[in-house]
C-alpha cells in the first residue's frame, strides 16, 4: 500500500502523497436497507459479538442455562424414558430467571449506550425516519429473546424425536411443539418491549439493567404472593384434590408479565400446570392485560424517541 | 424557489465565483420557528447559499443550531420554507438527509469503540453497502488524519482527535453538503486552526458544499467563500466574503496629542470616527476620505502622527452592525 502511493507520488518528491479524494459512485441502500443493516448490528450487540469478551458472558451463560432441561431431556429420552419437559411452559421458574437476566443486562446495551454517549442525532441526521431507530432496535431485541427461547425448544423436541420410531410418534410431537414455538414467540415480543422501553428511559446502564430487574422480580413476586393470600395454593401439587381456585388466584397472575403470559397460553388451550392457577373464565383478561403491557411498552419506546429526535 | 433576495441582489462574489451561483445549495425564505413558551429562534428568515463555504455567523443562541435542524429536516419550521439542493426540508427530509453529512456541535462519540468500527457503522447508516462503508471510513478517517490511530477505541482520543471522527463520520456517506456546527468548539488554537485547514480543504478539493457555523467570526472568515450573519434569529447579513471586506476598508489616524479634538472634527465633517487606543478609524468612502482626513489634521493644526490604511475584520462590521440596529440584539 505505501510503497505503491510512493510509487504514484511525483518522481525524485520522496514524499508519500494523498492521492486525493474520491467520490462514491456505488449502489446506495434505501430506508429499508438502512434498518435493515441496523437491525443486524444491533441483533450482533445484543448477544455480545463485535464488544470483545466480557459483553458476551451473560448472553452465552443465559443461553447454556437455558438449553441445560433440553439436553437432560435427550439423555433421558435416550435411555429409555419419557419427555421430561412440556413445549408450552418449558421449566417456566428457569425460563423466569434465566430472561429476567438477559433482559435486564442486554435490553441497555441496545439502547442505553446510544443515549450516554449522545449518539442519536448522527442516526437522525441520516435518511431514516424517527420511528426506524426505535423500531430497528425492537426488532433485533425480539429476534434475540426469540432465539433464547426457541432454540432449547427445538432442541427439546429433536432430542426426544431422535428416539422415536414411526411417523405417527413424530406428528405427536410436532403437534406438540408448535403451540410452544407460539407461546415463546410471545413471550419474546413482551419481554423485549418492555425491556428496551424501560432500558430507554435511562442513558445510565446501571439504572436501566436495575429498572428492569425490579419491575420483572416484584411483580413476578407479588403474583406469588397474590396468589398464596387468596388461597392459590389450592393448585398446588395437590391442586385436584383440592377443588377450584378462587377469584382472586385466577386474577393474581395479571400483575406480573410472566404470569399473564402464563395465563393467554391457559387461555389459549395449553395444558401444562403453570405457576399460577388457570384463568377460568378471566381468560380473555389476561389477553386484554398482555395488549395492554404490550401497547404500553410500544408507546412508551415511540413517546421515548419522538422526543429524543428533536433534542 | 421564490425567495426574495434582497441582499444578494448582485452577482455574488467574483466572476469565478458566480458561476456557481445559478444553483442555490440552501434556501429559505421567511424561514420563522417559534419554540413553546414564546422563545422565537428564527424570525422570518430569507436566505439564499450558493455552493463552497458558506460560514454562518451569530452569538450563542443566534438560532444557527434551530436552523441546522430545520435544514435536516428534524425539526418543522413555525412558518416559512426551507430548501437544501432544491428538496423541501419539511417534506423531503429524509431525501436531503440522503445527501447531507452533519457534525454536530456537542459530544456524540462512543468512548469504547473503535473510530473505523463506529464510522463503518455510521457509513451504512447512509446507505452504503457493508463493504463500500468498511472502505470510505478508512478513507475518511485517513482524510481528516486519523489513519495511523483508527483502530483505537475513541474514547482514549484527544478533544481535537475527537473532532475529526466527528468530522468523518460526516464525511463517510460522500456527501454534497456538509452541515459543521460549532467544529472548533473546544480546540486549542492548534487545533482550530487544524480543523479549519480540514474544512477548508474539503470544501474545495472535495468538492463538497459546506454550511459551517460559529460564534466567532475572526476565525471562520479566513476559510469562507461566502458568509451568513444571523442574530436574535433575523438575517443581519448575507453575502460574499469579497464584498464584505470590500466596503470594509478603514482609515486609522493617530495623533500625538488633541484625539477627542479630532475626532469632533471628523464627526462634524460627515466621517464618524471610532476611537481605537491612541487614535480613531474612519470608513474609507472614496479616495477623497485621505484628503478630507488630512485637511482635517491641518486645519486643527494637530500633530500627526500615523495614517494606516486597515482591512476590517468581519468581526468589527458585526458589532457595527449590532450597534447600528439595537432592536436586533433584543431577542
Amino acid at each position: 500500500m505505501t510503497a505503491e502511493n510512493g510509487a504514484l507520488a511525483a518522481p525524485g518528491s520522496g514524499v508519500i502523497h494523498d492521492i486525493g479524494y474520491r467520490h462514491y459512485t456505488g449502489p446506495r441502500l434505501g430506508r429499508a436497507g438502512i434498518v435493515r443493516a441496523l437491525v443486524w448490528h444491533s441483533l450482533r450487540s445484543s448477544v455480545g459479538i463485535g464488544r470483545g469478551a466480557k459483553a458476551k458472558i451473560i448472553p452465552v451463560i443465559a443461553f447454556v442455562v437455558m438449553c441445560l432441561p433440553a439436553v437432560a431431556n435427550a439423555v433421558s429420552v435416550a435411555q429409555g424414558g419419557h419427555r421430561l419437559v412440556p413445549y408450552d411452559t418449558y421449566l417456566f421458574q428457569l425460563r423466569v430467571l434465566v430472561m429476567i437476566i438477559f433482559v435486564a443486562a442486554q435490553a441497555p446495551e441496545l439502547v442505553s449506550r446510544d443515549l450516554r454517549s449522545h449518539v442519536l442525532p448522527l442516526y437522525f441526521s441520516r435518511p431514516l425516519t424517527r420511528l426506524d431507530y426505535p423500531v430497528a432496535k425492537l426488532i433485533a431485541f425480539v429476534l434475540a429473546c426469540l432465539a433464547l427461547i426457541e432454540i432449547p425448544l427445538l432442541l427439546l423436541y429433536l432430542g426426544t424425536i431422535a428416539q422415536l420410531h414411526g411417523p405417527g410418534a413424530i406428528w405427536d410431537q410436532t403437534r406438540a411443539l408448535i403451540p410452544g414455538l407460539l407461546i415463546g414467540l410471545l413471550w419474546a415480543v413482551l419481554l423485549a418491549a418492555i425491556g428496551l422501553a424501560l432500558a430507554s428511559l435511562s442513558g445510565r446502564r446501571a439504572y436501566a439493567t436495575g429498572s428492569i430487574a425490579i419491575y420483572f422480580f416484584l411483580t413476578w413476586i407479588l403474583a406469588g404472593l397474590l396468589d398464596s393470600i387468596s388461597g392459590g395454593r389450592a393448585h398446588g401439587p395437590l391442586a385436584g384434590a383440592a377443588g377450584p381456585a378462587t377469584a382472586g388466584a385466577r386474577l393474581s397472575g395479571l400483575v406480573s408479565p410472566f404470569t399473564t403470559l402464563d395465563g393467554v397460553r391457559r387461555w389459549l388451550g395449553g395444558t401444562s400446570r403453570g405457576p399460577i392457577p388457570p384463568p377460568g373464565g378471566y381468560g380473555p383478561l389476561y389477553g386484554v392485560m398482555f395488549l395492554l403491557l404490550l401497547a404500553a411498552a410500544l408507546g412508551l419506546l415511540a413517546a421515548r424517541y419522538r422526543k429524543a429526535a428533536i433534542s | 424557489m421564490t425567495a426574495q433576495l434582497p441582499l444578494r441582489a448582485g452577482p455574488p462574489g467574483g466572476p469565478g465565483l458566480a458561476a456557481g451561483a445559478g444553483q442555490a445549495v440552501i434556501e429559505t425564505a421567511s424561514l420563522g420557528k417559534r419554540y413553546p413558551g414564546e422563545v422565537t429562534a428564527l424570525d422570518g428568515l430569507t436566505v439564499r447559499v450558493g455552493p463552497g463555504i458558506t460560514g454562518l455567523v451569530g452569538a450563542n443562541g443566534a438560532g444557527k443550531s434551530t436552523l441546522i435542524k430545520i435544514l435536516l429536516g428534524l425539526l418543522p419550521a413555525s412558518s416559512g420554507r426551507a430548501a437544501v439542493l432544491g428538496l423541501d426540508c419539511a417534506r423531503q427530509g429524509q431525501q436531503v438527509r440522503a445527501l447531507t453529512g452533519y457534525m454536530p456541535e456537542h459530544d456524540c462519540l462512543p468512548p469504547d469503540v473503535a473510530a473505523t468500527e463506529f464510522v463503518t457503522h455510521l457509513g451504512r447508516m447512509s446507505g452504503l453497502p457493508a463493504t463500500a462503508a468498511k472502505e470510505r471510513a478508512a478513507e475518511s478517517l485517513r482524510h481528516v488524519g486519523l489513519y495511523e490511530e483508527r483502530y483505537r477505541q475513541i474514547g482514549t482520543y484527544s478533544t481535537g482527535m475527537k473532532q475529526r471522527v466527528k468530522l468523518a463520520q460526516a464525511l463517510v456517506g460522500d456527501p454534497r453538503l456538509m452541515l459543521l456546527d460549532e467544529p472548533t468548539n473546544g480546540l486549542d488554537p492548534a487545533g482550530r486552526a487544524a480543523m479549519l485547514d480540514l474544512i477548508a480543504r474539503i470544501g474545495s478539493e472535495f468538492g463538497i458544499s459546506i454550511l459551517v457555523s460559529s460564534h466567532l467570526l475572526g476565525e471562520i472568515e479566513q476559510i469562507c467563500d461566502h458568509l451568513v450573519v444571523i442574530d436574535g434569529g433575523r438575517l443581519l447579513r448575507a453575502d460574499s466574503m469579497t464584498s464584505f471586506t470590500e466596503v470594509s476598508h478603514l482609515l486609522l489616524v493617530e495623533v500625538d496629542e488633541g484625539l477627542a479634538e479630532l475626532a469632533a472634527e471628523l464627526a462634524a465633517r460627515g466621517l464618524p470616527p471610532r476611537r481605537e487606543d491612541r487614535g480613531v478609524l474612519v470608513q474609507i468612502v472614496s479616495d477623497t476620505t485621505y484628503d478630507q482626513v488630512r485637511d482635517t489634521v491641518a486645519d486643527l493644526g494637530l500633530p500627526l502622527h500615523r495614517l494606516e490604511q486597515r482591512r476590517r475584520r468581519v468581526e468589527e462590521l458585526f458589532r457595527d452592525s449590532e450597534d447600528g440596529q439595537p432592536g436586533e440584539g433584543a431577542a
